[in-house]
């Protein structure tokens, strides 16, 4: 099945918000990187993904640094609590230097376009995310990792490692490609936080979300 | 998203360029609504017409037949046996939307709709914007507006419109989109009075056929055209219009918008940051910016930063050279300057020694230099002093800062000035309607001429943008 199968059978099914787990293993499969699953050693993460609660861990929906046997034991608890849901036990990211934020949604004016700015909890902040029309061409998102208060922040503040710019540049302008392909379907896509880590070290996908358009016939209705 | 595609039309339906040809140089022009009546505005039209002297064929269309204007007035459209480039429509909306619907079965190019009472007339106007949509989608011509006050393009002496706000324009590098009428005719008028040329001017209206961005499209690619200035509430195809503006500002031409009104939607539900975070506005400030298009905040200042683009000089950098006949207005200009990111350096040598020749002890020639009134003895010291400081090899854009001017040679000095030098140069005139002189000789050449440092604060800010990189 192609992506754009997927986003099609999830539209028919009536979604309109897709989880976390779905979204990315959606994601995963157009090349963005995401934590490994059900790591056998380590820290991990345990999650619990449901369409109805996008916002996870408002309902206590998220736990950290846990062992992998202690993430089973989570998982299992948060299930009971939440019908319907999927678990997600990933390894914990710990070796990220900035956490990112890359969104797009269609713009009532000008259609498909694309933000990136700091992430996680300095999205309440800052308010200073980059935008632009999306697809952005690769010159297009190196200028967004370039610009704005969010340059300094990957520059490497007071002594701080350089984020990898150039691997977040090239995630920024593959999801913009492929919301923009597919937005017709997608109303928005957005991930946050993406964690950067050292330069040349790529980065990884720590939540995502995807929130699908009404069908056309219901689209009609809509507006 | 499904893009309206207004390429896609009714055979034989000429395109936004050929219309537009047709519209800016038209052998044929139909009036319909043509009056003898004043007050009215097919009245107001044909005057305009005649009185700014249009040597193509005019045609009154008013159902008592008769002279108007000094021309035989046909009794409807229908006996009009030759093609028509435009017919404008200047009368209640029922008889319009009638004479619309006869024009689909003639030669027409394009209409002009100045008629109001459709979509911006709300309910009430809702069964006429059917009506008139209905009508468009099979026509066989392009339409301006409605609900718009028309068309001018001075290098054919055309003033298709009912305002006498666009009168004595001349033809220039200025290009004009406006949504408003009101909103073209204040900013035509401004720019006028600076002596800004006009390359052509549509007050776009309502829009329902010919948008902002086919005239953006069209207007830009006229060699004529150095600047387009657009006045914009909806921008109904935002995409082809920031595509459009890409195009304009790669090949070296400028693009200055207002946005005014709020955007559509804004209550809907928000399910993600980026919802959020990509507010309309801010939404619209950064694409203006991605394609090169010059953000104003209101009608006036983007009429300040039109002057200093329509003069076609481009800084090679940031650095001002500041020279005032009193020290309060020159610490204004700089703080204005430095505030928007120029810098204000210290002058080369040469250029210090130069201006010591004219500046007295109590004056001051550093950066801003203070010439202080003594300059005004002698008609000529300002205009050697703004020479001397433009040819400063660290000064990329030069500002003159004067008052009151006891005579007009005093003019000619800062007209030879300006001749001496490639640099833009902006003139701070806080006396021109009250000085024995008159700026004629400012304004044959387009000399960026404002009444206040904030104003001319403005004109810097868009001359800087130019410097800016387009990705």
């Amino acid at each position: 099945m192609t992506p754009r199968e997927t986003l099609e059978n999830w539209q028919r099914a009536g979604r309109k918000v897709v989880h976390e787990a779905d979204a990315k293993d959606l994601l995963q499969r157009i090349g963005v990187p995401v934590p490994q699953r059900d790591p056998a050693h380590g820290r991990c993460v345990a999650k619990l993904c449901h369409d109805d609660y996008p916002h996870k861990s408002d309902h206590g929906l998220v736990r950290l640094g846990l062992s992998p046997d202690e993430a089973k034991q989570a998982a299992a608890d948060m299930a009971e609590r939440f019908a319907g849901g999927t678990a997600l036990i990933e390894e914990m990211e710990e070796g990220s230097v900035a956490e990112w934020i890359i969104g797009c949604k269609r713009d009532d004016t000008f259609g498909p376009i694309v933000l990136a700015g700091p992430g996680g909890i300095l999205v309440e902040l800052i308010d200073g995310a980059e935008i632009r029309l999306a697809p952005a061409t690769p010159q297009s998102a190196e200028a967004m990792v370039r610009s704005g208060p969010g340059a300094r922040l990957l520059g490497g503040l007071r002594g701080a490692e350089p984020a990898d710019k150039d691997a977040l540049a090239d995630l920024i302008s593959r999801i913009s490609v492929f919301f923009s392909e597919n937005a017709d379907l997608i109303s928005e896509i957005e991930i946050n936080p993406v964690m950067v880590r050292a330069d040349g070290k790529g980065l990884v996908a720590a939540d995502a979300l995807i929130v699908l358009s009404p069908e056309a016939d219901e689209q009609e209705n809509f507006t | 998203m499904a893009e309206p595609n207004t390429n896609q039309m009714a055979a034989g339906r000429p395109t936004v360029a050929e219309a537009l040809d047709g519209l800016f140089n038209p052998r044929t022009i139909a009036v319909v609504g043509a009056s003898r009546t004043k007050g009215k505005l097919g009245q107001a039209v044909m005057a305009l017409l005649k009185s700014n002297g249009y040597s193509g064929k005019i045609i009154p269309v008013n159902p008592s037949g008769g002279e108007i204007e000094g021309l035989a007035a046909v009794r409807s459209l229908e006996e009009i046996d030759s093609p028509i480039d435009v017919v404008v429509l200047a009368t209640p909306v029922g008889v319009a939307l009638g004479a619309l619907e006869t024009c689909t079965r003639l030669d027409v190019k394009v209409v002009v709709g100045v008629t109001s009472g459709f979509s911006e007339a709300g309910e009430e106007g809702h069964e006429n914007e059917e009506r008139l949509r209905r009508i468009m989608q099979d026509a066989p011509f392009r339409l301006v507006g409605p609900n718009c006050e028309g068309v001018v393009r001075p290098a054919s002496d055309l003033q298709l419109t009912f305002s006498p706000m666009f009168n004595d324009l001349h033809p220039g590098p200025v290009a004009m989109i406006s949504q408003s009428g009101a909103l073209a005719g204040l900013m035509a008028l401004r720019l006028g009075e600076r002596g800004v040329g006009i390359n052509a001017i549509v007050s776009s209206g309502n829009e329902t056929d010919l948008t902002a961005a086919g005239l953006l499209d069209y207007l830009g690619n006229d060699p004529q055209t150095r600047v387009v200035l657009c006045y914009v509430e909806e921008l109904r195809d935002g995409r082809r219009f920031a595509e459009a503006a890409q195009r304009l500002t790669k090949a070296g031409k400028h693009v200055v918008a207002v946005k005014g009104g709020r955007s559509r939607a804004g209550s809907r539900a928000v399910q993600s940051h980026t919802g959020a975070m990509a507010g309309d506005d801010r939404v619209i400030s950064a694409v203006f910016r991605e394609t090169g298009v010059i953000r104003a905040r209101e009608s006036v200042a983007a009429v300040d930063a039109v002057t200093a683009l329509a003069a076609g000089r481009r800084p090679a950098g940031n650095r001002v050279g500041i020279i005032s006949v009193t020290g309060g207005l020159g610490v204004e200009m700089t703080d204005l300057a430095e505030s928007a990111g120029f810098e204000v350096p210290v002058l080369d040598e040469t250029t210090q020694t130069a201006l010591s020749r004219y500046v007295p002890f109590y004056g001051s020639v550093t950066n801003p230099v203070d010439l202080t009134g003594v300059v005004l003895a002698n008609p000529t010291y300002v205009g050697r002093c703004l020479e001397a400081i433009a040819a400063d090899p660290g000064v990329d854009i030069a500002i003159a800062i004067i008052t009151f001017v006891p005579d007009q040679q005093f003019i000619e000095g800062m007209a030879e000035a300006y001749d001496s030098t490639d640099k833009p140069i902006l003139i701070v005139w806080t006396g021109s309607a009250r000085s024995n002189a008159s700026g004629e000789a400012l304004r044959e050449r387009a000399v960026p001429v404002y009444d206040s440092p904030a104003r001319a604060a403005s004109g810097l800010a868009a001359l800087a943008a130019t410097t800016g990189e387009v990705t």
